[in-house]
């Protein structure tokens, strides 16, 4: 029998379903060993009867926490997908502001009626066995994670720093442009697609595990940033990370 | 030597590149840097660059290479065959050069690597003389600024025209047959040419405050000065830049890719560095060189030490692209060497030239890193964790190995592990592995059955000297796994029980339902010309237990031995080792009478991936079986 799978959605912009969705062909395919019961963003029947969950979005609610223990008794395997679910992403932002002002940005009078809390990852709520970071996640490294934990095999993500695609591919390094770049702390599995494009690394799969992050950030001040940029470069994406360590 | 004016040797990369049959890379601008990259036309060639982002090597050894692709369906796997097409590369600086020239001496040790070699059959290399050397380059230091071998052609630039000399007999011909005007060099221009390399020799900007051919005893003498290797890597990245930029850098990790129908799929190989934090990280946890300074220490002296001890070669060809990749600034060799150079002179220690080994580099046959299929013909659960394999070979041979020996067993799409042989070579028809469950291939292996297929390349590594040990007391010391390697070697000692002394084997594991064999041992019992003693760290409540509790150790002290005849066997895990070895050294058995079989991240099996290094030595090749007399001057050994 084909394992079932299902996608679901906390806060977030639902960039990663997106790009599953765009796998065109290739989801095609991939339907040949799965069968989806519940994915939103393509089709409008649902199934709580599932063997892999795919989570979008970080947790900003106490309510989503049920949800998602609900979610984590249903599968077999819990997926997180996209920054937001497997590093607490930029909705991690607000967690350094206070709480009630970020509230009334948003909702303005009615600041009060929204109940929240500080972003934070799927694995801060319930376990997750497996991850496709990135914002929004790579189609390959998704269908890489797809098809290992269809092979009964845990998906081979870096534990390296971007820098290490980045020399593989050959690209002028970004601080060598005259920019700034946070791929040396950050996870690689990206193949540094942003800096072949000519930007830089925001930073948007996480950190590596051992990140020597006062070396880093002596080198972005070296490079010309004052230390509250350096910071706050930092914080773009890696503000639960970096309240955790 | 010939001389070719610039606008006819535009002429010839022209007509190099309109013949299809030549695949014509050249250096060309990448926004303010250079790389190689295949040529459109002779325009964009720009041979008065300083130096390339990433060296001419990824033509031979490239980034991410297929080794092979597999089948499920039919169980086949076929090497992939390398592009026959042929390549000409134009552009390569001197110590590009003499790093190639490297490359092939450790792709060729022991077993050539085929899919370095045919590519780099099929090429031919110009080399131009360097006009710009970037501010990091320290080439002219380490003698690779200028070189006369290892080019098919090598250019010099003296204004309106190229002076040329042939390397090689291709070399010539290409020039012969693609090249129009070419005429002989004058007096004149020979002079020039002379003149400009003295030039180069001049150009860098660094200095080494001694002379280089003192880098491997400054190594030698540092090694030891931790203190030292934690304030040169504080600001490591562990990035890896140094190591993907260099052009003598070899190492590479291999993995398996499935399609999507998850039924094909391939065998890649990629680079890989030992700068990373996972590099000597083992499924079961275990890192070998966890930490900064260790990492960065053991590149250095991989560079200039341990490929100096095998090869006569300093490693490094001072192109400079490590330091200049570094962004905190502590990868230039030449301020590192400096540094050393200085704090051995503040010690009041006494460098000397290193005096050149004695390589002897023996090569034979080709690398072939094709699993043979083979098939379980028999599985047994032994505890929750560790299952045991009989595995036969398709073609019906023997793997025709040695106790102590080991296989990389491959499960298709999920990758390849290594695994000790646990079967004597006494035993015909097929052989035994104990399979622990730890990592992708370990756990997948556990799911597989009778009749399924898996992947066997092997044996490697050099075994126990079974001639060696004939007529001594025999005391093998097992700790957990390490049963299982030694099984090998006390199965095979008990099928020519006469050969040999008394044999004591001492066996310890956490628990007792983690006690492996134990049907097999319970048998030895009965012997009496073998003394089994087994202990257990614990026992539960639950389990009964009735032999000895305590660690491994405890057991030493309970057998009556004569150090002077015996020889000890120990195999265990990692922190087993010390322990083990205090214990016998206190029963004054000799340091030449302990032998041990290492663990480590054997990925290639033939000494080239660079994971199971520990210092100079590779454990697939020159392990895992060590004397304790030799392992002890090897201090990442235990």
């Amino acid at each position: 029998m084909k394992p079932r799978v299902a996608f679901f959605d906390f806060a977030g912009c639902e960039g990663d379903q997106l790009q599953v969705a765009n796998l065109e062909e290739e989801l095609l395919t991939l339907l040949g060993q799965v069968e989806v019961v519940s994915f939103r963003e393509v089709m409008k029947e649902h199934s709580d009867n599932y063997d892999i969950a795919f989570i979008e979005g970080s947790c900003t609610r106490i309510q989503d926490e049920d949800r998602l223990k609900q979610i984590r008794k249903n599968a077999k395997i819990v997926v997180a997908i996209g920054s937001c679910a497997t590093i607490g992403g930029i909705n991690s932002l607000k967690n350094s502001r206070d709480s009630l002002e970020v509230r009334r940005t948003v909702y303005g009078e009615n600041a009060k009626l929204f109940d929240t809390y500080a972003a934070r990852p799927i694995d801060a709520v319930i376990p997750v066995d497996a991850y496709v970071h990135g914002c929004p996640i790579d189609k390959d490294e998704f269908l890489h994670v797809v098809k290992s934990l269809l092979l009964g095999k845990k998906p081979d993500i870096p534990n390296y720093p971007v820098c290490v695609e980045c020399k593989k591919n050959e690209n002028v390094c970004a601080f060598e442009r005259g920019q700034n770049c946070v791929g040396p702390v950050t996870r690689a599995g990206c193949n540094s697609c942003c800096v072949n494009q000519g930007t830089i690394c925001w930073g948007c799969r996480g950190l590596v595990d051992n990140p020597n992050e006062n070396s880093h950030k002596e080198v972005l001040i070296k490079y010309g940033l004052t230390v509250d940029d350096a910071i706050s470069k930092f914080k773009l994406y890696f503000g639960w990370q970096e309240r955790k360590r | 030597m010939k001389i070719l004016m610039k606008e006819d040797f535009a002429d010839f990369v022209n007509s190099l590149i309109k013949d299809d049959s030549w695949n014509v890379i050249g250096v060309k601008a990448k926004g303010t840097k250079f790389a190689f990259d295949p040529l459109e036309s002779a325009g964009e060639l720009r041979l008065d660059y300083d130096v390339t982002l990433l060296p001419p090597k990824k033509y031979f050894f490239p980034q991410r290479e297929t080794l092979f692709t597999y089948s499920l369906a039919t169980g086949r796997s076929s090497r992939n065959l390398v592009e026959a097409k042929q390549t000409v590369i134009i552009g390569v600086h001197p110590y590009d050069i003499v790093a190639l020239f490297h490359m092939d001496e450790i792709f060729r040790e022991t077993k050539s690597d085929p899919y370095y070699f045919e590519k780099r059959k099929a090429s031919i290399i110009i080399g131009v003389n360097m006009q710009k050397m970037s501010k990091w380059c320290f080439a002219p230091l380490m003698g690779c600024a200028i070189v006369d071998y290892g080019y098919d052609l090598m250019l010099t630039d003296l204004g309106n025209r190229y002076a040329i000399s042939v390397g090689s007999q291709k070399g010539g011909d290409l020039l012969a047959k693609y090249a129009k005007n070419i005429t002989d060099a004058l007096a004149r221009d020979i002079q020039l040419v002379g003149q400009k390399k003295r030039d180069i020799v001049n150009m860098s900007q660094q200095k080494f405050d001694f002379p280089p051919e003192f880098i491997p005893e400054l190594l030698k003498k540092t090694y030891e000065e931790s203190d030292f290797w934690e304030n040169h890597s504080e600001k490591c990245l562990a990035c890896g830049s140094c190591v993907l930029v260099c052009p003598t850098c070899y190492c590479f990790d291999v993995k398996d890719h499935a399609d999507l129908t998850l039924e094909h799929g391939e065998r890649v190989r990629t680079w890989d560095g030992c700068l990373l934090e996972d590099f000597a990280k083992i499924a079961s946890g275990e890192n070998f060189r966890p930490t900064r300074p260790t990492r960065y220490r053991h590149r250095y002296f991989k560079k200039g030490k341990y490929l100096f001890d095998r090869f006569g070669f300093i490693s490094c060809v001072g192109c400079g692209r490590c330091g200049s990749n570094c962004l905190p600034n502590i990868a230039n060799p030449v301020d590192l060497f400096n540094d050393m150079y200085h704090e051995t002179q503040s010690m009041g220690l006494v460098v000397t030239p290193a005096v050149n080994p004695e390589v002897n580099i023996q090569t034979e046959g080709n690398i072939d890193y094709v699993p043979r299929l083979a098939s379980i013909v028999k599985k047994t659960q032994m505890t929750a964790n560790e299952t045991f394999f009989e595995i036969k070979l398709d073609d019906g041979t023997d793997i025709g190995h040695k106790p102590g020996q080991f296989v990389e067993i491959s499960v298709f799409g999920i990758g390849e592990a290594p695994i000790s042989l646990s079967s004597p070579p006494t035993k015909k028809g097929s052989f035994e592995i104990c399979v622990r469950k730890l990592g992708n291939v370990t756990t997948k292996m556990h799911a597989l059955e009778v009749g399924d297929r898996v992947g066997v390349r092997g044996p490697f590594g050099n075994g126990f000297d079974t001639e060696a040990l004939k007529g001594k007391d025999l005391l093998f010391v097992a700790g957990g796994l390490g049963i299982a390697p030694l099984r090998s070697l006390f199965n095979f000692i008990l099928d020519n029980r006469k050969d040999y002394g008394k044999v004591f084997l001492l066996y310890g594991c956490k628990e007792p339902r983690e006690l492996l064999f134990g049907e097999e041992l319970a048998a030895l019992t009965t012997r009496n010309d073998v003394e089994f003693k087994p202990t257990v760290n614990w026992c539960p409540e639950n389990e009964i237990w009735s032999g000895n509790i305590g660690v491994i150790t405890t057991l030493i002290p309970q057998v009556a031995f004569d150090p002077e005849k015996t020889i000890a066997i120990v195999c265990g895990p990692p922190v087993m080792y010390k322990f083990v070895i205090a214990d016998l050294k206190q029963r004054k058995v000799p340091d030449d009478h302990i032998i041990m079989s290492l663990e480590r991240r054997m990925k290639c099996g033939v000494g080239k991936c660079g994971h199971c290094q520990i210092n100079h030595v590779y454990v697939c090749k020159d392990g895992p079986v060590f004397n304790y007399s030799k392992a002890k001057g090897i201090p990442e050994a235990l």
